[in-house]
């Protein structure tokens, strides 16, 4: 006569089924959270400092004039200047449906960026009329140096070893908050 | 014959109340792809800026992420600092067919030779105040054990349609009020 199969293997043999009722409601909290939290909106900053009038003096200790490459706005072209005459004027018409020609700017701008690339700063004038968004582009076309752009070398101050420019100029200042459009 | 089927059918009820069990698995799995995802796409930032209906922003390539700091946000309908409405613009007649926004302040807007905003100068001077106070009662100190200096930084939400007239007037305004930074706020560009 056989035994009679123990009782405790039986007990083993039976699945441990995991409760996952508690995990559930975990994760439809976290999921709740979630939602209610992100922001499926990215916002980026560009970041302008309120432009300061530097005083005779300290003009006068600068031995070299600042390049102050300036980006005027105006209805029908972007006009491009340097105060202190460093490079020639260069106007880029507006395309034919009225809006900047941006390509041809970061183009011209690149080409300034060669010729002072240990330069930071620009100056932007737009004119009363233009619109915000225009604005924006501009100054994204003064400031960011993209991956499709050619690589433009500066020498690093410190170590003196040529390293790649991450942007153009990205110190971008209003230079007409004060005066009236011309 | 209607007490037979009537019986039959009840056994089968039993039957099956028996044997059901809530497969949870499969809906965990969905779950857990949820999670996933949103935690993938969220979007770790210190900031809190407040949006408002039809707000249509500018696209950016910028990559600086804004921190927290007080927010203009500026429609072609109205000018609002942290939540609250301070100033309407009167509304032009539109052109036909015209995209442009056609705005412009009223004669009691503006002050300083059309430069300054006063509604927008008082609120900017009563938050500069707020914040000075908090950081005279607030624990940190600077190196000198002084409060903590007020940065004086604004972020500026405007729409894309507002003109850089209203920018202008804007600055200028917090500048008197002693705002020294200005923060451009865009919508990322997808890469």
């Amino acid at each position: 006569m056989l035994n009679r199969p123990s009782s405790r293997r039986k007990s083993h043999s039976e699945g441990i089924e995991l409760n996952l009722v508690p995990i559930l409601d975990t994760m439809v909290t976290l999921i709740g959270f979630l939602l209610f939290t992100t922001s499926f909106l990215a916002i980026v900053s560009i970041e302008s400092p309120l432009p300061v009038a530097s005083p005779n003096e300290t003009l006068e200790k600068v031995k070299e004039k600042p390049l102050q490459l300036t980006i005027a706005i105006n209805d029908q072209s972007v006009e491009l200047y340097s105060v202190s005459d460093k490079i020639p004027r260069k106007s880029i018409p507006n395309q034919a449906d009225g809006t900047v020609d941006l390509k041809a700017l970061h183009e011209a701008v690149i080409e300034v960026k060669k010729q002072f690339p240990a330069e930071e700063n620009s100056v932007l004038a737009p004119k009363s009329g233009i619109a915000y968004e225009t604005m924006i582009a501009v100054m994204d076309g003064v400031r960011n140096l993209e991956p499709t752009d050619p690589p433009i070398y500066r020498k690093n101050p410190q170590t003196g070893v040529d390293e790649p420019a991450k942007n153009l100029f990205p110190k971008v200042v209003f230079g007409n908050l004060v005066t009236e459009d011309k | 014959m209607a007490s037979g089927r009537g019986i039959r059918s009840r056994r089968g009820r039993r039957k099956i109340n028996k044997a059901f069990e809530l497969q949870l698995t499969s809906m965990m799995d969905v779950l857990v792809i949820i999670v996933v995802f949103l935690l993938k796409s969220y979007n770790i930032s210190t900031h809190n800026f407040s949006n408002a209906a039809g707000l249509q922003l500018p696209i950016s390539g910028s990559q600086d992420n804004p921190t927290d700091s007080l927010q203009v946000l500026v429609t072609p309908e109205s000018l609002t600092v942290e939540n609250e409405r301070i100033l309407d613009f009167q509304q032009l007649a539109l052109a036909a067919g015209s995209k442009e926004a056609t705005y412009s302040f009223k004669p009691n807007d503006l002050d300083e030779g059309g430069r300054r905003i006063v509604a927008l100068y008082d609120a900017l001077i009563k938050a500069k105040e707020r914040t000075e106070l908090l950081l005279a009662k607030s624990k940190s100190r600077g190196a000198d054990g002084k409060p903590l200096p007020f940065e004086g930084i604004l972020a500026i939400q405007a729409d894309k349609r507002v003109k850089y007239d209203t920018i202008k007037k804007i600055m200028y305004s917090a500048g008197a009020a002693g705002y020294r930074v200005f923060r451009f706020l865009a919508l990322k560009k997808e890469t």
